[in-house]
């Protein structure tokens, strides 16, 4: 894909796509293949490219018929082909701090060389950033946007400390139609309400399906695993609100009750059962996959893949345009530590887990500063313990596999000795 | 300068400072970040007192905190957890960046006593709707200020309160005015003290010490020495130390003026005549120069930078960072950029906390100088 | 007239004596803790070496940590100026200085009068300097001084951290308990350190004519890697080491 001419990846894609949509069962990398050389044509098809936080609401763009691309999951992408240590660099040399987000290095770096498994991201014809995870999408966006000379947008969703205040969601709810005036200007053309009702229902239907895959890993054994989630997660992230999503999921979903029917675990032989907390090590998730394997531990669950389903019990089916407002408002990493514990207690309870695992992650300050508060509450409300492995999203240079090898199998005696195995 | 004294001895030991306040009855309320609205904080009839990190060795907040947040945060946690802040009545926590963000939440479930207020700024300063936000979140804040501390803020408390914190801002400017026409008249760290114990001082007896101080150096004849240093400005976040000025002007340079949060912008631009009091604290937020947690354009901070250090004559910029501080790193390299087009020298320094040792601060001082 | 520089770093001490713009001599010894008494050691050593009087010496500019504790010097001056002045001074082509030390490393930008036009620098982290090396020395078992010719008879050199240098000493051994060769550890080192240089001089970029100075200098299979991380031929002298007197002495003979 790297190298090949527009005009190619556009013909390319129309057969690939087409080919799909005739396949009963699509396969993820099909899919994303699809959808990247769509990316990477769109001058040719006509259409128009956004790139997008990956908390920021996409129907609008969905609906306008705009391809969003997420430069954090081609950061996933990066980290996960181990070519995050050299773009990090190239980003240094920069000079950009080795201490800022692993993916915000990356993708700046790439940017400037084309760099990366796909050969850098298709330019963007306007930035959408969104600051319900982080503070930091809001400088990397702007670093974007002087960068490629396009228009930005940036939608402010207040952080809810101990909840969602009047005054925000009147904030939020005015940016949405500032959004959608952006979205018409960038584009030419008008919002079609009906297409954007449509798209709304899509999404809410897509979250739907994806927290009901997620939750079949609460049975024993788990038929899935959180790897497999980080691997499944890619479509509910990047084409939210389109019918391919809801297709392939509804298929994963069949494939997992299917398991569950017949007692087939993800890992040979289930003893216990993990939370993952923080963002995937995306260099090394094989690594941890067989490692906690060899130990007969299965990650049953994990903060961050239901973070694309948290917030559908605010979305209002019959007006999703205006409760898009506090769904994207109050998703896990805009809400309190107090608040995120305690929906990690209820994961622990709904997953029958036996112990944590935190990803201290550097990149990434909202999600990993708290921790070991959560990790206190957890170990006082449910006396389970919780391991700590400090690392990066991105940069493998951050991570010390013996030293993180030593604490996994100390972590593992311990869960075992409590459940006496 | 006989108030010199007063200042330096609050930033000695500003929690004796606190305690000795709040022992004559005062209410303090304590408060991160300059966007603080702290008129308000003042119209309630309480005391507005800065936290900054109280530069001892982390313990308490190595419980909390992982080694790659900001010493700025970790530290203040670090006073809070050890009892400093017992004098505090309140803090408040405005919406900063993602270390501040994290910081009101663990301070609200860990540190007992003082109430915990936030104020969720818009990141957003330059749409209608940003402002209107900001409007709201200010009259919340005034709402519940008056109901943790029993009072009424009333609108003419806070246009009084405005005319208080003007004067202090238009005193601090003229300081900085002052050492900018004429380097020699006051010292780099004396001025620094200056400025940083202001946000501890009681602000009524501070609007009666500034003048007099401006007073006594409009009769002074500059140090010859210093007036001769090359200029420099310094552009970053919160400086918490006052030894970088001394060993700059050790090394022949000499500050002019800054862009630091901790200096300038913390005075820049005064409250205007509003009939509504709250949309006058919000406007003025809206003008003055920028913080890199915010968002008021792409270009604006670099433009910024450019335009002191041509206004002040500057011959150098020195970017002067906190570890950790992630939306200073962002904007670093084009601000460097900017000022590399226009030929003006650079250079960056990191630090935490702890200062680095003397000498290598002033390896790299006499170096930079030298190259002016 | 005959000059002197004195070169006070944490590790080792150096002096140079010039006169009518050449080197007359120069020595190394090791600091100890006494900054003071070092400083004072070399100098008196290398002239009595060179049978020059004190007397004779019209200036004396010290550099390096402890530049401000020589009591006989006429003017302290930083390490990078000195560096700087060095590198100039022994090839006036060399607008770019990289020295990797004991303790820190550093790289210089000059122009075409050797004078510094920007500098970065790294004092806060062993990775990157000559400590790394040393770390990683023992727990190879290996003289640090056959590092250099050992490294270039690595064929597939290893990845190891250029993060940390206690996360790259654990993958060290990490990798000789896997059974992997002696060289391909060393180049692999080798990788790391030169990674971690070439992001501090790239930060500045550099350019030709790239010069190295500092005692790591003398590790050829360091240098190669450099060269290959930066793109850019980088030439060392024999004066590596002692580069940082060298321009001391160079600049006190401009002094008034």
């Amino acid at each position: 894909m790297n190298k090949m001419p527009e005009i190619v990846l556009f013909f390319l894609a129309k057969i690939k796509k087409l080919a799909l949509h005739f396949k009963k069962k699509k396969k993820m990398k099909e899919i994303m293949m699809v959808y990247y050389m769509e990316a990477k044509s769109a001058r040719i098809s006509g259409r128009k490219v956004a790139w997008i936080t990956s908390g920021g609401p996409v129907e609008p763009l969905i609906a306008m018929d705009v391809i969003p691309v997420y430069p954090e999951n081609h950061g996933a992408m990066i980290g996960a082909s181990k070519m995050g240590t050299d773009l990090c660099e190239k980003s240094e040399s920069m000079g950009y701090s080795s201490d800022l987000c692993s993916y915000a290095r990356s993708d700046i770096a790439c940017a400037t060389v084309n760099g990366g498994p796909i050969g850098g991201l298709p330019r963007p014809d306007m930035l959408v950033c969104c600051n319900n995870i982080c503070g930091t999408v809001l400088k990397w966006y702007e670093v974007q946007a002087r960068y490629f000379n396009v228009p930005l947008f940036i939608f402010d969703t207040p952080f809810c400390h101990v909840g969602y205040a009047e005054e925000a969601r009147r904030y939020v709810r005015r940016q949405l139609d500032e959004y959608v005036l952006f979205l018409e200007k960038a584009c030419g053309k008008k919002m079609d309400s009906d297409h954007l009702k449509a798209v709304g229902k899509l999404s809410l239907e897509g979250q739907r399906l994806w927290q009901a895959v997620l939750a079949t890993a609460a049975n024993s054994p788990a038929p899935m695993t959180a790897f497999d989630a980080f691997y499944h997660l890619a479509l509910i992230v990047t084409l939210r609100g389109t019918p391919l999503v809801i297709d392939y999921y509804t298929q994963l979903l069949e494939k997992m009750k299917d398991r569950v029917a017949r007692g087939i675990g993800a890992i040979p032989n289930e003893k216990y059962r993990l939370l993952w907390d923080n963002i995937p090590i995306w260099p090394r998730t094989r690594w941890l996959s067989e490692k906690l394997a060899s130990h007969n531990a299965c990650l049953v669950a994990d903060t961050y893949t239901s973070a694309w389903c948290g917030t559908t019990k605010y979305i209002n089916e019959n007006n999703f345009f205006d409760s898009m407002a506090e769904a994207y408002t109050r998703i896990y990493l805009n809400i309190g530590v107090d608040e995120m514990a305690r929906i990690v207690i209820e994961m622990v309870d709904t997953y029958k887990v036996d112990g944590i695992v935190m990803h201290s992650n550097r990149s990434c300050k909202p999600y990993s500063l708290g921790q070991y508060d959560i990790q206190k509450i957890v170990e006082k409300e449910r006396g389970i313990p919780c391991l700590m492995i400090e690392a990066d999203m991105v940069d493998e240079r951050s991570f010390s596999e013996s030293q993180v090898s030593t604490r996994i199998d100390a972590f593992m005696e311990i869960i075992k000795q409590r459940k006496g195995a | 300068m006989k108030e010199r004294d007063e200042f330096y001895e609050i930033l000695k030991d500003p929690g004796s400072y606190g305690r000795k306040m709040k022992e004559q009855g005062r209410k303090i309320v304590g408060y991160f970040c300059s966007y603080t609205p702290e008129e308000i904080i003042y119209a309630a009839g309480a005391h507005p007192f800065r936290i900054f990190a109280s530069g001892e060795n982390i313990h308490f907040a190595d419980a909390h905190f992982q080694s790659y947040c900001c010493s700025l945060v970790r530290g203040a946690l670090e006073g809070a957890l050890a009892g400093n802040l017992d004098f505090l009545v309140g803090a408040v926590f405005p919406h900063t960046c993602d270390s501040i963000q994290r910081l009101s939440d663990i301070w609200r479930m860990n540190v007992k006593g003082p109430f915990h207020a936030d104020i969720v700024l818009p990141v957003k300063l330059n749409t209608e709707s940003a402002k209107a936000y900001m409007m709201d979140v200010l009259k919340k804040f005034r709402d519940e200020l008056a109901s943790h501390l029993r009072v009424e803020i009333t609108d003419d408390k806070l246009k009084n309160a405005i005319e208080t914190f003007n004067t202090i801002r238009a005193s601090l400017k003229r300081l900085y005015e002052m050492k900018a026409e004429d380097p020699g008249v006051i010292s780099g760290s004396d001025l620094y003290v200056i400025v940083k114990a202001s946000t501890m001082m009681d602000r009524d007896h501070l609007t009666g010490v500034l003048p007099a101080v401006i007073e006594e150096l409009e009769k002074k004849k500059g140090n010859a020495n210093l007036s001769a240093g090359k200029r420099i400005v310094l552009a970053g976040g919160v400086c918490n130390h006052p030894d970088i000025y001394r060993i700059i002007e050790e090394a022949g340079g000499v500050v002019v003026w800054d862009d630091f949060c901790t200096g300038s912008r913390y005075f820049e631009e005064l409250v205007r005549d509003n009939a509504d009091p709250i949309a006058a604290i919000a406007g003025r937020y809206i003008e003055r120069p920028v913080c890199p947690a915010k968002h008021a354009g792409i270009f604006t901070r670099g433009e910024n930078l450019l335009k002191i250090v041509k206004e002040k004559d500057a011959r150098g910029v020195v970017f002067f960072f906190l570890k950790f501080c992630d939306p200073h790193a962002f904007d670093y390299p084009y601000m460097k950029e900017f000022l590399d087009r226009e030929g003006i020298p650079s250079m960056m320094f990191e630090v935490e906390d702890q200062l680095p040792s003397e000498g290598q601060l002033r390896t790299r001082f006499e170096t930079f100088v030298d190259m002016l | 007239m005959i000059t002197a520089g004195i070169d006070i770093g944490s590790i080792t001490t150096k002096a140079a004596v010039m006169s009518e713009g050449k080197i007359r001599g120069t020595r190394v010894i090791f600091t100890g803790y006494n900054a003071e008494q070092a400083g004072t050691k070399v100098y008196e050593e290398l002239l009595r070496e060179l049978g020059v009087e004190k007397f004779d010496v019209r200036r004396v500019v010290s550099t390096g940590y402890g530049r401000n504790s020589v009591k006989f010097m006429d003017k302290a001056m930083t390490e990078i100026i000195c560096h700087g002045a060095g590198a100039h001074y022994l090839n006036p082509r060399a607008r770019s200085v990289i020295d990797i030390g004991g303790q820190d490393s550093k790289a210089i930008v000059l122009d075409e009068k050797g004078k510094v036009k920007n500098f970065a620098m790294n004092d806060k982290c062993a990775a990157g300097t000559g400590r790394f090396l040393e770390v990683m020395a023992r727990a190879l078992e290996v003289d640090l001084d056959g590092f250099g010719a050992l490294s270039l008879r690595a064929g597939d050199p290893s990845r190891i951290s250029s993060l940390c240098t206690v996360f790259a000493e654990s993958e060290v051994i990490s990798l000789i308990s896997k059974g992997e060769k002696r060289e391909n550890i060393i180049a692999g080192i080798h990788e790391s350190i030169a990674a971690r240089i070439a992001a501090m001089a790239n930060r500045l970029r550099i350019a030709p004519l790239v010069v190295m100075t500092g005692g790591v200098a003398k590790n050829i299979g360091v240098v190669k890697a450099l060269e290959r991380k930066i793109g850019m031929t980088v030439e060392v002298t024999e004066y590596a080491q002692v580069n940082g007197a060298i321009g001391a002495a160079f600049l006190a003979a401009g002094l008034k």
